[in-house]
């Protein structure tokens, strides 16, 4: 009994190890391009870190009871091991004690730092419809998905402002390379922020861009839209440009 | 056949006469929404009266004696029957052939995803396509574990020779295929594309096949109520003596907790369904933001049902998973009182932690803290089973027969359902993955992890004293082995393709996600593939297989203690239980049913 605990220990050991140098080494995001998604993929690897034990305790116990406990035939009885209490008990402290460290951390610690500060640098609005994307720049030029891209500083705060026309249905505004989303709610302004920390292109990735998150009838999929992170200077004359372009 | 064939005409003819009230009486066209509202509650009225409810039932309200239609052989599953072991069957039949309908209409979705542009479908047919897929699947969840086994062993394993309420019961599983009828003919009528949640404003500006998913939902939540209530009422009221609570087998108590959700939480997406026909055809604006309304409300109501959905779905496959540890380990249920608390808590917990589905939706921020850490708190119970789990392996005599293998299989694709659910319950990563293919990828470990390998697993075990017959072991293996290895196959790369910015519902992607796709798709169609199996196995066994004794599997509980299949009112005398249903290697332990006492001798 002492040498089955003691190999499906070792056992549990090698598992999680094997887990960790997986876990720890690979690569499976899309480019990070803001402080908030550096904040998801930080939360993400934390939670897979903790996740590792915890999935190979038991997959270990499965895989030392697959080869060592079997006995065909439904004849013979095992030991009627009873639960004493204190079994049970150490798997609680250990359960509650893990859901309550990940509560705290990435739980409300990610989340206040994904809220960040207040205030915002930058305030652009964001409108859906059925199946396209309106973008209000702050020198009051609107740009659409059809023609135009989102083009953003880098290194600034950005509040987007969101919604949908009114009437149409709900859609999510999401930017996988900065990773977090918000719906756009029919008569209703949502809010997100974020800091673009590196510049990037849709050419360069296809995550750098506005996609639908929400479903939202047969265009769901195509409602999306390049975009393009620059430089503060870049940015400006951007403006200047759509501005000349719309007056 | 003439109960079936009185019930479809007498069908046909409700749903005239109320599509005919519709279009006489308002603007409604015989084909409008209105007309298809009315015409389905008629039809359904018309069905069931005609299939038997009238002639079992309804002559009794007017002061007529009530006729019961006797049948043998497979007569008997055509009509009102009130026998639970009967409508058990029903229903393990009827949720197979729905599931593997859902499952073809998986791989047509899965033979569009193969590459990034349009193939098969247009984006708007492929919509429909998923949403069927989404709602008989959510169907053949809810309904396949708690109708098919909650109703043939809930009674058996209490020693109850019957449900509480077996016409009830009987009226519940009958309300099943004018369900079926109503989804599958929504295409005629420009089906629905709004997926299986339904979300206004979508889903009041859609096609009229929208009006039948909502009909159809409903009078399926009903069906589901009516059976949770028979469910409790049954455990309740019908336990043979010595059956006190603390013997009840565990998946009695499984459906038990299951039951009490689908009792109480089912109206709120019934409800919000019927404030969505109302907003279509009465003009209500519940959802519409210029009359006053708001989309959010949808949300919050429907989430209050459908995230304890999840459990309805889940805790009888727990319950059906611990009762095949227990007996093909031959060890005692490790941790037993704790696993019913883990239910009941489960049960209570998962009814207030809807609002995890909405931490991107503008919901009031203060709301978001809470439902994590409620959500988060799901956990707790939730390992207490999986101690349960690999306590009750742990030294075991195991005897691997293909329930026990799907069990194995459970457990390993639920612990993956389980960890991947605390990256959706986490605030910041959900943010992330929400409505992304990571979600998918979660979902289907859960559910089919924890649902439908449960019905699998179940169909194995109890398939002897069903059919009476044994089925073929090996090929049952194959067939266990084949799913789960082409499951983890294809739903594995569909976590990657979800962080890589690949989200739900969608017939076209980004390019560079193609490789990936194609190979899930690939393993997909092979998993498709490993049904083949199962059905022949099933279908050949239960008409040529060898005749199964009583106690194949050589239990302890009471469903084993009776000939396979058993007595048409399962006991010869009335039981009474004495031992523990799980004192496997106890010494001294008396056994689970206690043997009568000859009352001359």
């Amino acid at each position: 009994m002492k040498k089955d605990i003691v190999n499906a220990t070792l056992l549990w050991i090698v598992l999680s190890i094997l887990g960790w140098i997986l876990v720890l080494n690979w690569n499976i995001f899309p480019p990070a391009l803001a402080r908030e998604a550096r904040i998801v993929d930080d939360a993400f690897n934390l939670l897979t870190v903790l996740a590792v034990p915890v999935f190979t305790f038991v997959v270990a116990i499965l895989i030392y009871a697959a080869f060592r406990f079997r006995s065909p035939g439904g004849l013979e009885d095992g030991p009627p091991i009873q639960d004493t209490g204190r079994i049970l008990t150490a798997w609680l402290v250990v359960t509650i004690a893990l859901a309550g460290g990940i509560l705290i951390n990435p739980g409300f610690v990610g989340m206040s730092e994904v809220r960040g500060e207040g205030g915002a640098d930058v305030v652009i609005g964001v409108t859906g419809q059925r199946w396209s994307w309106t973008i209000s720049y702050p020198n009051g030029v609107d740009v659409t998905s059809y023609t135009g891209e989102l083009v953003l500083p880098v290194d600034q705060r950005i509040q987007f402002d969101i919604t949908s026309l009114d009437p149409d249905v709900i859609h999510s505004f999401w930017i996988p390379a900065f990773r977090i989303k918000k719906d756009a709610v029919p008569g209703r302004i949502t809010q997100m922020f974020i800091t673009p920390t590196e510049t990037g292109t849709f050419a360069e990735d296809p995550n750098v861009r506005v996609q639908c998150a929400e479903l939202c009838g047969q265009g769901h999929a195509q409602m999306s839209m390049k975009v393009r992170v620059v430089e503060q200077a870049e940015f400006d004359a951007y403006l200047d440009e759509i501005l000349a372009e719309g007056g | 056949m003439w109960p079936l064939i009185r019930g479809t005409l007498s069908g046909i003819v409700g749903y005239m006469v109320g599509a005919l009230i519709a279009t006489l009486t308002t603007t409604s066209t015989f084909s409008g929404e209105f007309a298809l509202v009315l015409g389905f509650v008629f039809g359904l009225l018309g069905w069931l009266f005609g299939i038997g409810m009238w002639n079992a039932w309804g002559r009794e309200w007017v002061g007529l004696t009530p006729k019961t239609e006797k049948a043998e052989g497979w007569r008997r599953y055509l009509r009102f029957n009130t026998d639970h072991k009967v409508i058990g069957a029903q229903y393990l039949v009827t949720m197979l052939i729905v599931f593997l309908l859902a499952g073809l209409v998986a791989m047509a979705m899965r033979a569009e995803l193969a590459s990034p542009g349009q193939n098969l479908f247009t984006a708007d047919v492929y919509n429909k396509v998923m949403s069927m897929h989404g709602i008989l699947m959510i169907a053949v969840a809810v309904a396949g574990i708690l109708g098919a086994f909650g109703n043939y062993l809930v009674p058996l394993m209490i020693g109850a020779d019957d449900m509480a309420f077996p016409r009830i019961n009987a009226l519940g599983y009958w309300m099943v295929p004018p369900v079926a009828i109503a989804l599958l003919a929504a295409p005629l009528v420009g089906s629905f594309d709004a997926g299986w949640t339904a979300y206004p404003p979508l889903s009041v500006l859609n096609g009229d096949g929208q009006v039948l998913f909502n009909v159809a939902v409903i009078a399926f939540g009903l069906s589901s109520i009516l059976g949770g209530l028979n469910i409790v009422a049954t455990v309740i009221t019908m336990r043979a003596p010595g059956m006190t609570w603390s013997k009840l087998p565990i998946f009695v108590w499984a459906a038990f907790a299951a039951s009490i959700l689908s009792l109480t939480v089912t109206q709120f997406f019934a409800a919000s369904l019927i404030m969505i026909l109302l907003d279509r055809i009465a003009g209500t604006t519940w959802f519409g933001a210029p009359g006053g309304g708001t989309a959010l409300l949808y949300e919050h109501v429907f989430w209050f049902y459908s995230h304890p959905a999840v459990y309805i779905m889940v805790l009888p496959g727990m319950g059906v998973i611990l009762e095949i540890i227990s007996h093909f380990s031959r060890k005692p249920l490790f941790a037993y009182k704790a696993v019913v608390v883990s239910f009941l808590s489960i049960a209570g917990i998962g009814s207030v932690v809807w609002a995890h589905h909405m931490f991107t939706s503008g919901m009031a921020q203060n709301l978001e803290g809470p439902f994590m850490a409620l959500t988060e708190a799901v956990s707790i119970p939730t390992g207490v089973i999986f101690l349960a789990a690999v306590g009750t392996l742990w030294r075991g005599k195991l005897w691997f027969q293909t329930p026990l293998l799907l069990a194995f299989f459970w457990i390993f694709q639920f612990l993956i359902g389980g960890i991947t659910g605390v990256f959706l319950a986490d605030f910041v990563t959900d943010l992330s993955l929400h409505d992304t293919y990571f979600v998918v990828a979660h979902f289907h470990y859960t559910i089919v992890g924890g649902s439908i390998f449960a019905l699998m697993a179940g169909t194995f075990y109890w398939f002897p004293k069903v059919t009476g017959r044994m089925y073929n072991e090996k090929l049952g293996k194959i067939f266990a082995t084949w799913f789960f290895v082409f499951f983890q196959l294809t739903f594995i790369p569909l976590f990657w393709v979800g962080l890589n910015g690949m989200n739900r519902r969608v017939a076209t992607y980004q390019d560079n996600l193609g490789g990936v796709n194609r190979f899930a798709s690939m393993m997909a169609m092979i998993m498709g593939l490993s049904f083949v199996l199962f059905v022949v196995n099933l279908l050949w066994s239960a008409k040529f297989g060898p005749v199964a004794p009583a106690n194949p599997w050589n239990a302890r509980t009471l469903e084993w203690q009776v000939s396979s299949p058993p007595p048409e009112h399962n006991f010869p005398s009335p039981p009474s239980v004495d031992g523990g249903p799980y004192d496997y290697g106890v010494v001294g332990a008396p056994t689970h049913l206690r043997e009568v006492a000859d009352p001359v001798g």
